[in-house]
C-alpha cells in the first residue's frame, strides 16, 4: 500500500495532468483575471488615484474574485465526470484526497496569479524602487494558500448540493475575512520597503494557513461521507 | 406546547419585557455627556449578546449532530441561526443610531463593528446553506460549515482589533465602566434577551420540526 502522501502526491499529479490535458477551465479563469486587472485598473485610471496606495486592495480583490473561479474546479471535475465515488475508494483515507485537492488548486492558484500580478503591477504602474518583492512574493505565497485551503474544504461541501455552486463565494468570503486584511497590509508593508513593521500580519495568514490545513483532518470525513 | 395568546410563558416575558423597558426608560439614569442616546446601549449590548450565543448554539447543535445525528439538534441549530440573524441584525441597527450623533458617523471599521458584520455574513450563509430542501447531506454540510464558522470568530476579531478599535470598551478585565443602576439595567436587558431568545427558538424549533412532518406526510401521500 502506498503511504498517506504518496497516495496524495499520486492524485496531484493526475488532477495536473488532467488540467493540462483539457486546458479551457484554466484558460478561461486566466482571461477572466487579466480582464479583471483590466477593467480595475482602467476604472481607476479615469479617477486619478494614487496608484501605490491602491495596489494592495486592488490586487487582493482581483485574486479572491479570481479565486472563486479557480477553487470551484478541485471536486466539481471529479463529479462531473462521476468520479468521485471511485476516487474515495481508490484513496481509502478521506483527508487524503483533500490534501491532494488543497495542493492542486494552491497550484493553479499561484500560477495564475503569475500571470495576473506581473500584468496588474504594470498597469497599475507601481513605485518599485523602494519594493520588497521577496516579501510580497511570501504574502501572496501564503495569503493564497489559505484562499486554497479554505476553497477546497467549502468546493467539496457545495459539490454535493444541486444548484449550490453559486453558494461557494458567500461560504467562502467571510471566512477569509482574516486573510483578506492580512494579505493586503503585507502587500502595502512590501511596497513600501518596511517589512518589519508588517511581520506579525504575515504571521496572522501563517496562522490561518495552519488552522485550514488542520481542520480538515478532522472534518473532512464527514463533508465526504454517503 | 402552548403557542401565542394562550400561552403563560408567553405573558410571563411580556410581562418581564415591559419591566426591562420601565428599567431601561426611567430606572437607569441619563448619561451626562451622551444623554438620551444612550438608552439604545441596553438594546445593542444584549442583542449582541444573544448574536454570539446563538453561534455557539449553532456551534454545539452542530456537534452534536456530526455525532448522534438526531433530527432535534439539526433543528436546533437551523433555528438558532435564524434567530441569532434577526438579534444581530437589531445590533447592526441600533449601533449606527448612536454612533451618528456620538462619533458623528454612521459606520466605521472599528472590529467589533467589522466582526459583527462578519458574523451577520457568516449566519445568512449558514442559513442559505442549511435551508432549502430538508436531506441528511445538508445538514450535515450544514453542521460542518457551522463549527467552522464558530472557529473563525476569534480569528476575524483579533485580526480586526490588532488592526484598529475606537469602539468603547464598557466592559474589561479592569471592571465595568457603568453605575450600579445602568449595570443593573443592563445585566437585565442581557437576561430578558436571552429569555426571548430561548423562547423564540422553542417556537421556531417546533415549526421546523411540523414543516418537516409536512413534507414527509405529503411524499407518504403523493408516493
Amino acid at each position: 500500500m502506498p503511504s498517506f502522501w504518496r497516495k496524495a502526491w499520486l492524485i496531484y499529479r493526475k488532477d495536473l495532468t488532467d488540467e493540462f490535458r483539457t486546458t479551457d477551465h484554466l484558460l478561461s479563469t486566466v482571461v477572466f483575471g487579466i480582464m479583471l486587472v483590466f477593467v480595475t485598473s482602467f476604472a481607476l485610471q479615469l479617477v486619478d488615484v494614487s496608484t501605490n496606495d491602491v495596489f494592495p486592495a486592488v490586487l487582493w480583490v482581483s485574486i479572491f474574485f479570481m479565486a472563486v473561479l479557480a477553487l470551484q474546479r478541485s471536486f466539481a471535475k471529479e463529479v462531473d465526470s462521476g468520479a468521485l465515488d471511485a476516487l474515495l475508494l481508490a484513496a481509502g483515507d478521506r483527508s487524503i484526497l483533500f490534501y491532494a485537492k488543497f495542493l492542486f488548486s494552491l497550484t493553479v492558484l499561484l500560477l495564475l496569479e503569475a500571470v495576473v500580478v506581473p500584468l496588474l503591477w504594470v498597469f497599475i504602474s507601481v513605485a518599485w524602487r523602494k519594493a520588497d518583492v521577496l516579501f510580497l512574493l511570501a504574502a501572496i505565497f501564503f495569503g493564497s494558500w489559505g484562499l486554497a485551503a479554505v476553497g477546497t474544504l467549502l468546493n467539496a461541501i457545495t459539490v454535493q448540493l444541486a444548484g449550490a455552486r453559486l453558494l461557494f463565494p458567500i461560504l467562502a468570503f467571510p471566512l477569509l475575512i482574516p486573510v483578506l486584511i492580512g494579505a493586503i497590509l503585507c502587500t502595502q508593508g512590501a511596497l513600501a520597503g518596511d517589512r518589519q513593521s508588517v511581520l506579525g500580519w504575515l504571521y496572522l495568514l501563517m496562522i490561518f494557513d495552519l488552522l485550514f490545513t488542520v481542520i480538515p483532518l478532522l472534518l473532512f470525513d464527514y463533508i465526504l461521507e454517503g | 406546547m402552548q403557542h401565542g395568546l394562550k400561552s403563560p410563558v408567553f405573558w410571563a416575558l411580556t410581562l418581564i419585557i415591559l419591566i426591562n423597558m420601565w428599567v431601561i426608560v426611567f430606572y437607569a439614569p441619563v448619561e451626562k455627556t451622551m444623554g438620551i442616546v444612550q438608552k439604545v446601549f441596553y438594546f445593542h449590548v444584549a442583542s449582541a449578546w444573544v448574536g454570539l450565543l446563538a453561534l455557539a448554539v449553532v456551534c454545539g447543535a452542530s456537534i452534536h449532530y456530526l455525532w448522534k445525528r438526531t433530527d432535534q439538534a439539526s433543528n436546533l441549530a437551523l433555528a438558532s441561526a435564524e434567530i441569532g440573524t434577526v438579534f444581530i441584525s437589531c445590533t447592526l441597527l441600533t449601533g449606527p443610531l448612536w454612533a451618528y450623533p456620538i462619533w458623528n458617523t454612521w459606520w466605521t471599521w472599528d472590529p467589533r463593528l467589522t466582526t459583527t458584520l462578519v458574523l451577520w455574513f457568516m449566519y445568512v450563509a449558514y442559513i442559505a446553506l442549511h435551508g432549502g430542501d430538508v436531506t441528511d447531506t445538508r445538514k450535515r454540510l450544514a453542521a460542518v460549515y457551522g463549527i467552522i464558522c464558530f472557529m473563525n470568530v476569534p480569528l476575524v476579531f483579533f485580526s480586526t482589533r490588532w488592526w484598529r478599535s475606537i469602539h468603547p470598551v464598557v466592559i474589561s478585565t479592569e471592571g465595568i465602566g457603568l453605575t450600579p443602576k445602568m449595570r443593573t439595567a443592563m445585566f437585565l436587558s442581557v437576561a430578558v434577551f436571552s429569555l426571548l431568545y430561548i423562547h423564540l427558538l422553542r417556537i421556531r424549533m417546533g415549526s421546523i420540526s411540523l414543516k418537516h412532518r409536512v413534507k414527509r406526510l405529503k411524499a407518504q401521500l403523493f408516493a
